[in-house]
């Protein structure tokens, strides 16, 4: 008697088993070394005189996303050996550092990506102060890293009080500390491992696009009644014919030099605020004094230049928009009246041969 | 040897050179600004070594453009008025009953021809339409060019109806010239495929007898008037 199902159930058990013998392998190896890690105060001295804690919580690890798939050894590597062999570590920050390349092995495309970005190259250089994934991600206690999303500004402002604090009282941090889930944070424009350097021109010509990712998204700006058009009119306008043909020409725009006023020149970049803020640079109050920053010597007049972001209309700009309908009739009056006689010209032309 | 009539004179074939490579110059630098986000208009840019430039040898063509028209416009005031040349571009009630008799014959409606003289219809429409859309454009241009000195007399806003404006009589000037400027002077089947006398400066004497009889009769006396000492031509 056959028994078709036979085979495919065999598979199910034999790999649940299998599943189930590694679950076990993992638990026994994490309460074999937290028999002496799960100690309090379980800790050594560096040759440096650095006091070294060396407990792990129970706990922590268990909460933690790698709780349940990582043995201590496939970060720990080499330390499965009862007694651990000598390390040649003078103090704390060499001991972390031998840290640096543990998450490689799995995590390799986050791992090139920061090697390439601006802590990765910090790193490179010499500079411990840099972070490595752990000083963003966590050790033991590793998580999801936007989960809230407020968890990556503060973890960024760890390292960077004055701009997070900055940030924190924009238009888009005190929303996002009110729980708003559409603002970004740090890690939406800086990125989160391929960081550039924010003061390269090349990075800078860029920022428009940055912030056209979510202003000209109508579902999300549709919420706060915000126009979908600006990045549009800007990049009419002069400031945005020289940005987008700069953009066009990539990192050959020289370093350090400054391009045209880009978004974050008028509106502001960590401080950027709501356009009707008493204090916003944008306010026509105080517009000619950003006008200025650029165009000393810039009179009262001078910031009527710009449109605000408004397409011409009956209501805003009549005269650009009388201006503008009055090509729309006359060019194709002009154009059509000329080619008609021209073509009349023909047929008598033809007519008479 | 054939008969020729001298139709230009050396200034006039002059300010046609200089108004040809500025327009193209002009045309070359300006277009890819208005059409900043089109491919073409970034590869032209990229081409002129970007846009700073581009709008340096815009601003450079501009300054000699109104250069140009102002030299232009002083010497014919200056030759008119003192009387050594006949104000022949200046458009008169003929010329609208030539423009008529001419549409007249194109649809067939009658054999009649209109006879011009020194200059038809269409040749001054198309000059005081170069003359007029130019000065437009020197006047919107130099406004573009020094926006914080305009706005220190005249309200902001004269800045974006100077752009749309220039923009616009900018874009409306190339098609005049790409259809009806072309037409005349290379399709037209009269004068098919280039009709040199802008150049050269002269023209025969069958065409003084097609195109300009009038002129033709002033200058050879078969009018009924007796010639004094004939005047130039401007």
């Amino acid at each position: 008697m056959t028994r078709p199902w036979a085979a495919p159930c065999a598979l199910v058990l034999a790999l649940l088993a299998q599943g189930a013998v590694a679950q076990d392998a993992v638990e026994q190896e994490v309460e074999f070394c937290l028999g002496c890690h799960g100690e309090k105060d379980f800790a050594t001295e560096l040759p440096s005189g650095d006091k070294m804690s060396l407990t792990v919580d129970r706990g922590t690890i268990a909460a933690s996303v790698h709780g349940k798939g990582l043995r201590c050894t496939d970060c720990h590597a080499g330390m499965g050996e009862i007694p651990h062999p000598e390390r040649a570590v003078k103090n704390t920050a060499e001991f972390h550092a031998g840290f640096r390349d543990a998450c490689k092995p799995c995590h390799f495309d986050k791992y090139a990506l920061s090697v390439d970005g601006v802590h990765g190259k910090q790193l490179s250089e010499g500079n411990e102060m840099a972070p490595g994934c752990v000083d963003c991600h966590g050790a033991h206690d590793v998580a999801p890293a936007g989960k809230p999303r407020t968890k990556i500004s503060d973890t960024c402002a760890a390292c960077h009080p004055d701009v997070a604090d900055t940030y924190m009282k924009s238009v888009h941090g005190v929303a996002l500390a009110a729980g708003n889930q559409d603002v970004p944070v740090c890690s939406d424009c800086h990125r989160a491992h391929d960081i550039s350097d924010p003061r390269v021109t090349s990075w800078i010509v860029k920022t428009p696009e940055l912030c056209a990712g979510c202003h000209t998204d109508a579902a999300r700006m549709s919420k706060y009644g915000l126009s979908t058009n600006v990045v549009q009119t800007y990049l009419s306008d002069f400031h945005g014919v020289t940005a987008r043909t700069t953009k066009a020409r990539g990192s050959a725009a020289k370093e350090g030099a400054r391009v045209t006023a880009l978004c974050i020149d008028c509106h502001g970049v960590h401080d950027i605020t709501t356009t009707r803020a008493e204090n916003s640079p944008v306010l026509r109050a105080n517009l000619v004094k950003t006008c200025r920053k650029c165009h000393p010597g810039a009179s009262e007049s001078f910031p009527d230049a710009w449109l605000s972001h408004y397409e011409p209309s009956l209501k805003k700009a009549p005269m650009v928009y009388a201006v503008k309908l009055f090509y729309m009739i006359f060019i194709p009056f002009i154009i059509g009246g000329l080619v008609l006689q021209m073509l009349l010209h023909l047929w008598r032309v033809v007519v008479n041969r | 040897m054939k008969e020729t009539f001298v139709r230009f004179s050396r200034r006039q074939r002059a300010e046609h050179v200089l108004v040809m490579s500025l327009f193209i110059i002009l045309a070359l630098t300006g277009f890819p600004q208005k059409f900043s986000d089109a491919a073409w208009a970034r590869g032209t840019l990229a081409l002129m070594g970007g846009v700073e430039i581009a709008r340096a040898l815009h601003r450079f063509a501009g300054i000699a453009f109104t250069l140009l028209a102002v030299a232009h416009v002083g010497t014919s005031i200056v030759l008119v008025t003192s009387g050594r040349v006949r104000p022949s571009m200046i458009p008169g009630r003929k010329d609208f009953s030539d423009a008529i008799k001419t549409l007249r014959y194109y649809l067939g409606a009658s054999e009649e021809q209109a006879k011009f003289d020194r200059f038809d219809y269409r040749q001054k429409f198309e000059y005081w339409g170069l003359l007029m859309g130019g000065l437009l454009m020197v006047a919107t241009g130099l406004v573009l060019y020094f926006p914080l000195f305009v706005t220190r007399f005249l309200p902001g806003v004269v800045i974006p109806v100077a752009k749309v404006a220039h923009s616009n009589e900018g874009l409306m000037a190339f098609l005049v010239v790409i259809t009806w400027h072309i037409y005349n002077a290379h399709f037209n089947p009269d004068v098919f495929p280039f009709d040199p006398a802008i150049f050269t400066g002269k023209i025969s004497r069958h065409r003084m007898e097609v195109e300009h009889p009038l002129e033709l009769e002033r200058l050879t006396g078969k009018a009924d008037a007796p010639p004094e000492s004939p005047k130039k031509d401007a």
